[in-house]
Formats: structure tokens, sequence, C-alpha cells
């Protein structure tokens, strides 16, 4: 068996893993509260050398990368003035809590609406929850006032607040929805109403990635005819195959 | 596997939802009462790409200006004007252009007739009538009637009927009147969109569509290649 073509047809198969990875990311680019991916590759070698020895990592042994890991980067959002009264952006590493048919799920987009029941939902039509695990009830009429901390006025009466939670082992499930343990209140999180938190994706940022990716596939397939050439020559030079 | 292919494909037919709505704003940057759409993104679930298959209508107060007409009304604040078209069916609007129909009746631009209605008597012309920010209408010192403001639970549910008017569906709820809204006699309420954040936008989401037709493309040399191995 020819170890470099598996090497090098394993580089090509993680590229192909990131390119996914970025044109999903680009088609968000305009998603509120949407996280950016990043992948990690590690080489295959690498990891069963650390895992069946001594634990730690030999390195200079290279069997061909494979990614890894894919993780979300929670960074920051720019924040877009809408001025809408049913839009908030959260600043700060805080999530919204949010009811689905599956359990309580987490998000950062805060693209709000009402329904007929006049309770405040997602627009994935989810209701949005307050404290203690309860359905926010901001009825019709005047539009609701959300201070920072997350309380809800509607008419000058309190409607509930916003439960904004901590979020430990954030994992993307669609929807711009997370699921994950989530913990206390964070303190330095704020909520601005009349705001959305943009894209995390750096278009520019995905561009270059895109490019620079789709050149090091195009190299590994180069690999590979090389190798091929190789074989190829010494296939010939041995005589009767060739023949 | 996240497929990158239809992941980019659906991206653009997300941004084309955008720009068809940023279209109808801009069609309608002049009309009064109007308000624009807003396209709620979201990425897709057990799939690779992003959505925008909800539309839905910016609350934000449009601008007043002084028409200087008796019957043009202008709602600051919450509320919709409640009318009833020619099928008796019940619409809910904020452009209003109204004037007297040949009864006398006070109707919309498009002829929909206030509800609850208010007649003018045949003697009094347009410019003899005065309406109090509280909606009662007056004329030569005589109650005519009062233009009552409505709001439904959930505006995102209510459905576009054309010439400014919106119909309640089950998934707006019922309307019932509404306080908060002061009701400007002389005035009309301008579209809630405006050119430059309509262009800036249309710039924004014309840049995204050719980005992801890149990924795109990128995605076909990917393929290209992978079929070059073997020559």
């Amino acid at each position: 068996m020819e170890r470099g073509l598996y090497i090098a047809a394993a580089g090509m198969v993680a590229e192909q893993v990131r390119q996914d990875q970025i044109a999903n990311d680009l088609a968000n680019s305009s998603t509120p509260g949407y996280k950016a991916d990043r992948a990690a590759q590690s080489t295959f070698g690498d990891l069963l050398v650390a895992n069946q020895l001594t634990g730690q990592t030999v390195g200079g042994i290279d069997f061909g990368p494979q990614v890894t890991d894919v993780r979300s980067d929670l960074e920051q959002g720019p924040l877009d003035q809408t001025d809408e009264p049913l839009d908030v952006a959260l600043e700060g590493q805080g999530f919204l809590s949010v009811q689905t048919p599956t359990g309580i799920r987490f998000t950062r987009n805060g693209q709000l609406s009402v329904d007929a029941q006049g309770r405040l939902i997602t627009q994935a039509g989810y209701p949005v929850l307050g404290a203690a695990g309860r359905e926010l009830a901001v009825g019709s009429g005047s539009d609701p006032t959300i201070a920072t901390d997350g309380t809800i006025t509607v008419g000058g009466k309190t409607a509930g607040k916003l439960a904004v939670v901590s979020l430990a082992n954030p994992v993307k499930i669609g929807d711009t929805l997370f699921a994950g343990q989530p913990g206390v209140p964070p303190k330095d999180t704020v909520v601005r109403q009349g705001y959305l938190e943009a894209s995390g994706v750096n278009p520019a940022r995905a561009m270059v990635d895109m490019i620079v990716s789709l050149r090091a596939y195009e190299a590994s397939q180069r690999v590979i005819h090389a190798i091929d050439d190789t074989l190829g020559r010494g296939i010939a030079s041995g005589g009767p195959v060739a023949g | 596997m996240p497929d990158g292919l239809h992941a980019a494909a659906a991206g653009m037919a997300a941004q084309q939802a955008w720009l068809d709505a940023l279209s109808n704003d801009i069609a309608n940057v002049n009309t009064d009462g109007y308000r624009g759409t807003r396209v709620a993104f979201r990425d897709l679930v057990d799939e690779a790409g992003a959505t925008a298959d909800v539309a839905t209508r910016s609350e934000r107060q449009g601008a007043l200006t002084e028409s200087g007409e008796p019957l043009s009304l202008a709602i600051d604040g919450p509320g919709w004007f409640q009318v009833k078209t020619a099928d008796g069916q019940v619409a809910l609007t904020r452009a209003g252009t109204f004037r007297p129909d040949a009864d006398g009746s006070i109707v919309t631009a498009g002829g929909a007739k206030l509800e609850p209605p208010i007649q003018l008597p045949k003697d009094v012309d347009p410019s003899q009538v005065r309406i109090r920010s509280d909606g009662v209408v007056e004329a030569n010192g005589k109650e005519l009637g009062k233009i009552t403001l409505v709001d439904v639970p959930a505006p995102d549910g209510l459905v576009a009927a054309g010439e400014g008017l919106f119909r309640p569906t089950a998934a707006s709820g019922a309307p019932a009147p509404v306080a908060g809204g002061v009701i400007r006699q002389g005035y009309l309420e301008t579209s809630n969109v405006d050119m430059p954040t309509l262009m800036t936008d249309l710039m924004q989401a014309q840049r995204a569509y050719q980005l992801q037709s890149r990924a795109l493309q990128m995605q076909d040399q990917l393929r290209e290649i992978a079929n070059g191995i073997r020559r």
C-alpha cells in the first residue's frame, strides 16, 4: 500500500469539510445572533500515538489530517441599530432562553415577535422565557419597554424579566438556537432594546479562508498525481507490467 | 456531513428573499402609512445553509407630515384605523388619506368605509369637519361619531391586502380598541422606510449574494479538482 496516497486524500477530505463549513457561515452572513464555526485540524497519527502510549502527543509522525473539532466562535458580534421595539441584542456573554418542543434552548438572536396570545416569541414561533421558566405575556397595545437588565414594562406595568443565562458547552442546533447547560445569569450582560446582534461571520475572513483552503485542496491533489507518477515510473522501469 | 453546495444555494435563496422585500420597500418609499418589510434570517436545522422564510412588518413610527387636507389623518403612537371593504370584511390600515364618498361616508382612498361608519350630513363640507385627537368627529358643533383605534395581539400575523390594508387572521388575533394612539387631523404618516437605509441594505444583500455565489463556484472547483485525480 502506498501510504502517501492516503495521506494526501485525507488532506483533501479535511479541506472539503472546511469548505462546507465556510459555505454554511457565508450563507448565514445576515443571520442575527449567528456564530461562525471554526474547524480545527489535527493529524490521525498524532492522535493514535497519544491515545495508546503515554497520553502525550508524539510529533513528527504524520499520517494525514482530519477535522477533529468544529466549534462556534462565541465572540460578541457588532450591534445594529434597528429601532424596532421588539428587537433586543445582548452585550456580553449571556443567552436568551427559549421554550422549544424538545426542551429549553438558548439563542442570541433577539429579533422577537408577539403571537396571537400576546406571548413574546422568536421568529421560529417558540416562546421566549422569563424568570422561573415562565412565558412572557406582553399583550397588545402599547409597545413594551425593555430595560438593560431585561425587565419588560408594558404601559407602566412590569410584565416580567427576560431570562438571560450563561451557557456551558453551547452546541449549535439550527434556528439560531444553542443547546447546553444554563448557568447563573452573567453579571456583565446588558440587554439593548432596538438593536440586533449582527452575524459573527466576517465575510473578508471567510473569503480568504475559502481561497487558502481551495489551494490546499489543489495541492493535495497534485501530491496524489506526483505519487501516481512515481509509481508509474517504477512500474515502467520494472519491465514486465508495463509491457 | 454538511453540504457546502446546498448551503451556498440556500444562502443565495435567503438573500433573494431579502432583495425581493427591499425592492417592495423601495417601491413604497412614498406610500403613506406603509410599513417596511423585515425578513428573519436563521440557520437551518439538520442541514447547512440559511433561510429567510418569515417576513414581518416594521413597527417603527413613520414621520408625520402636514397635508392641510381636513380628512387626512395620522396616528401618533400604536393602533390602526379599522375599515370595512366592499366585500364586508374588516381590514386595518395606517394610511390616513380619507375622503367622503358619494353618500358622505368617510372612506379610504381605495373606498373602504370606516368601521364603525361615520357619515357627513349633506350640508357639511369636509373643510368644516373637526376631528379631535381622541377620534371624535364634529361638524359645526355637532358630534358625528368617533374613530376608534384598534390593535391586534400579534401584528406580525396580519396579512397585507394591498392599498395599505391589512387583514386580521387567526395568527394575528382579533382587533380590539387600544389606548395610547393619538389622531392628528391634517397630517399623514409617511412610509416608515427611508431611501438611504434601503440603499445600504440593498448593497449589503447584493454583496452577500455575490459572496455566496463565489462559495458556490468554489464548491464546483473542488469537485472539478477531485475529478481531475484520475487523468
